[in-house]
């Protein structure tokens, strides 16, 4: 057992904290024209790609591991919110669809690349049903000859508008598997890029397959539809626990640092029980979040049978930890909170999205639920 | 990171749960019910070394570390035993033996330890007074030396064991202007002229557990029943808040441990139009809050255990956050447990209201919620 991250990983943080901060500047928050939108991701993965962070979850880096990743993707995601979900689409969604199923040609020819930030991916999974893990998935591909004709429609695609290669789930014969389709394929036809509450700066839209025709070889894997989408899931709820406790972060290191500099009565704000108090409930939900979050990375990787349940448990606790840590430092911050383009303010918007992406806070109850009830 | 425990961790747990499971928890219900602290599963605990875990064997401990020493209080709650219990245990082991074993003199710790860790002898330590919480440096009791002996003057309130103990570790002020620098502890045994409990005080929860006022009038002991030196009282108080936030918050995530179980078990047997009532989405929500936080406070216990082990001076903002999750977090997926058992829920023999009495003392006990809150704020 140990509680303490090790000096390389420190390092680590350090390096990637100096980083975002060069990186950060360029205004997470401003929705910017698509054009802008790429630029600074496709800068930020070349930069993330001269440090082990795209690597991480992909292939193995000494003395790095699941719980060095979750620190790191806090210390990016309390920065830069929106940069964060961008590149852990194209980087750790997309580079795990293909680390865990590409075949060797696949890995050289997307993996290859990717991890140097070279290229961005994304990811279209979800489908207008309610829930794509217990419902088959509309979006058919066909075989005919070498090559795999699809359609459908996906919906919320990270990365959409920006990406070269987007990763489409689809059903093919009885199996489930991920499509590699080029940003100007025939047949792909994008939707609008879609304004919203939070995450402006990331560019999300959805898209339409008519009759996509791709290679043979541009199919990833042909899975079971639980196994596969199951493991998709894990990894968007990591990346969404990961995103959680960096808004929190940002939202209470900013309502701390307020309240210790705003007078009020003759003395900062803080020495008022109504706010003091406030600040020690948001540093419980973090310092509980975050131990929670790390252990259940750690489980990923050394106890994989239990990891999702983990995974889901750490996932409802952080999303709805970082929409009521966000809450509290709008309150303390008071009108400074209510005008636009601070960390408290951009985290309370924000935040509502962990709860609905991935797997939902309501379905991920239900299977906690359901996994208590098989063993009891 | 590493969040493993070793092999002989896991399965000194399962042996604690299997030990609990057949001699403890069959009796709970009956003195829970009764008011009545259990005698009998008390001297068994000793008996199996869970009351000296921690001390070395020549003590009449088995030299465990600190982790084990929480799984085995967490592996009580699991296994369905009381937090009465629990608790006398904590105010036993942690607060009154292991004071005397850290501070104790050779002769001191040869005569209290062992007669503590097996059980043979029923511990207390007294500090919180009538008008003496949290401000410990307010507390009034008295102690003036004379010659070679102390007399002992003031009252002492809330005290775990209190009408039960043997011996009892006692804080008062040697010098009272010097404030916190003016307390020191004492070693009182039952019997001590002048020294006397109040009656068993009625509580809503942790029940078996016996709860009184210590009273000290013109209580003479020999003065080597001084504990360290004088004034080092304070400070010998708030080492205590390392198990404070450790082993004794480790039972109430394993009673949270037992609920779910129980609910998992009655939510699969319980049925109501036509299928078992785990199959409606409402009772699942009631289970993963309960996992949720089970899973949450867990990690921040082992977290300061883990950190007591590797020799560190607690880090009370670290501390403080435990204690506040434990007790402020607990309401909701405790409530969940009840509610989940309708009727049952509210009914002694399920356990469900016992483990929500019982959960109530966590915002109270050791420090309340507002303390820790106070704490956390001053230290951030």
């Amino acid at each position: 057992m140990n509680y303490d991250f090790s000096e390389r990983e420190t390092a680590f943080f350090s390096q990637i904290d100096e980083l975002m901060q060069s990186l950060a500047e360029a205004g997470d928050s401003d929705r910017g024209d698509t054009g802008a939108v790429g630029h600074r991701l496709r800068h930020a993965l070349k930069r993330l790609a001269e440090t082990p962070y795209l690597k991480l979850g992909l292939q193995a880096q000494e003395g790095l591991d699941g719980p060095s990743l979750m620190r790191a993707m806090e210390i990016v995601s309390s920065l830069a919110p929106s940069l964060f979900l961008s590149v852990e689409m194209s980087a750790r969604v997309f580079g795990r669809i293909l680390s865990t199923w590409g075949n060797a040609e696949q890995k050289e020819r997307w993996l290859a690349p990717l991890l140097k930030g070279e290229i961005v991916g994304a990811l279209a999974l979800s489908e207008d049903s309610l829930n794509v893990e217990n419902e088959p998935l509309k979006t058919k591909a066909k075989a005919e000859g070498d090559a795999v004709v699809i359609n459908g429609r996906k919906q919320y695609v990270v990365n959409g508008p920006v990406a070269d290669w987007i990763a489409v789930a689809g059903a093919i014969e009885d199996k489930n598997a991920i499509f590699l389709i080029e940003k100007n394929a025939a047949g792909l036809r994008l939707g609008d890029r879609i304004a919203t509450v939070g995450y402006e700066g990331a560019a999300i839209c959805g898209l339409s397959l008519e009759n996509c025709r791709i290679r043979a070889d541009r199919v990833v894997g042909r899975f079971e539809p639980k196994e596969g989408l199951g493991k998709i899931r894990l990894w968007e709820n990591q990346v969404i626990v990961g995103a959680s406790l960096g808004l929190m972060k940002a939202a209470f290191e900013s309502a701390k640092d307020y309240a210790k500099s705003h007078e009020s009565g003759a003395k900062p704000v803080i020495a008022y029980q109504e706010v003091g108090f406030k600040l020690a409930e948001m540093l419980t939900l973090l310092q509980t979040s975050q131990l929670l979050a790390c252990r259940a990375a750690w489980t990923a990787e050394h106890m994989p049978e239990e990891a999702d349940s983990l995974t889901l448990c750490a996932k409802v606790f952080c999303t709805e930890a970082s929409e009521d840590v966000a809450g509290k430092a709008l309150q303390i911050l008071a009108g400074a909170g209510y005008v636009s383009g601070n960390a408290a303010e951009r985290a309370y918007r924000c935040a509502k999205y962990g709860q609905i992406a991935g797997t939902s806070t309501e379905i991920a109850r239900v299977r906690i639920g359901d996994c208590a009830l098989e063993k009891p | 990171m590493d969040f493993a425990f070793t092999k002989e961790q896991l399965m000194f747990k399962q042996e604690v749960i299997r030990f609990a499971e057949k001699e403890i928890v069959p009796r709970v219900r009956e003195h829970d019910l009764k008011e009545e602290f259990d005698f009998e599963s008390f001297r068994k605990l000793g008996e199996f070394g869970i009351l000296g875990l921690h001390f070395p064997e020549d003590l009449g401990g088995s030299g465990a570390d600190v982790i084990t020493t929480v799984l085995a209080s967490e592996a009580l709650g699991e296994a369905g035993v009381d937090g009465g219990l629990t608790l006398s245990l904590g105010a036993h082991t942690f607060l009154c033996a292991d004071t005397i074993y850290r501070h104790g003199t050779d002769e001191q710790r040869k005569k209290y330890v062992p007669k503590l860790a097996s059980g043979e002898w029923i511990g207390c330590m007294g500090l919180t007074e009538p008008n003496a919480g949290s401000d410990v440096a307010s507390l009034k009791a008295r102690a003036e030396k004379k010659g070679d002996a102390y007399v002992l003057n003031g009252n002492k309130m809330f005290i775990t064991n209190g009408p039960i103990a043997d011996v009892a570790v006692v804080y008062a002020k040697t010098n009272p202007e010097l404030k916190h620098a003016g307390i020191s502890a004492f070693i009182i045994e039952k019997g001590t002229p002048g020294f006397s409990a109040g009656p068993n005080l009625i509580k809503m929860g942790v029940r078996t557990s016996q709860t009184s006022e210590l009273i000290m009038n013109d209580c003479v002991i020999p003065a080597q029943n001084l504990l360290g030196e004088e004034g080092e009282g304070f400070n010998m108080s708030m080492q205590t808040v390392e198990w404070d936030r450790s082993a004794l918050l480790a039972p109430f995530v394993g009673a949270a441990q037992y609920m779910l179980k129980r609910c998992a078990t009655y939510a699969n047997e319980r049925e109501q139009f036509g299928r078992p009532i785990g199959k409606f989405q409402a009772v699942k929500h009631k289970l993963a809050n309960i996992r949720i936080f089970v899973e949450a406070a867990r990690t921040l216990v082992y977290r300061t255990a883990w950190c007591k082990d590797q020799g560190r001076a607690l880090n009370h903002l670290e501390a403080a956050v435990a204690k506040l999750f434990l007790g402020d977090w607990s309401l909701v997926p405790t409530n969940d447990g009840v509610v989940l058992h309708g009727g049952y829920g509210y009914c002694h023999e399920y356990d469900m209201e016992r483990i929500f009495r019982d959960g109530r003392l966590g915002p109270i006990g050791g420090g309340t919620s507002d303390i820790q809150k106070m704490i956390i704020s001053k230290l951030m």
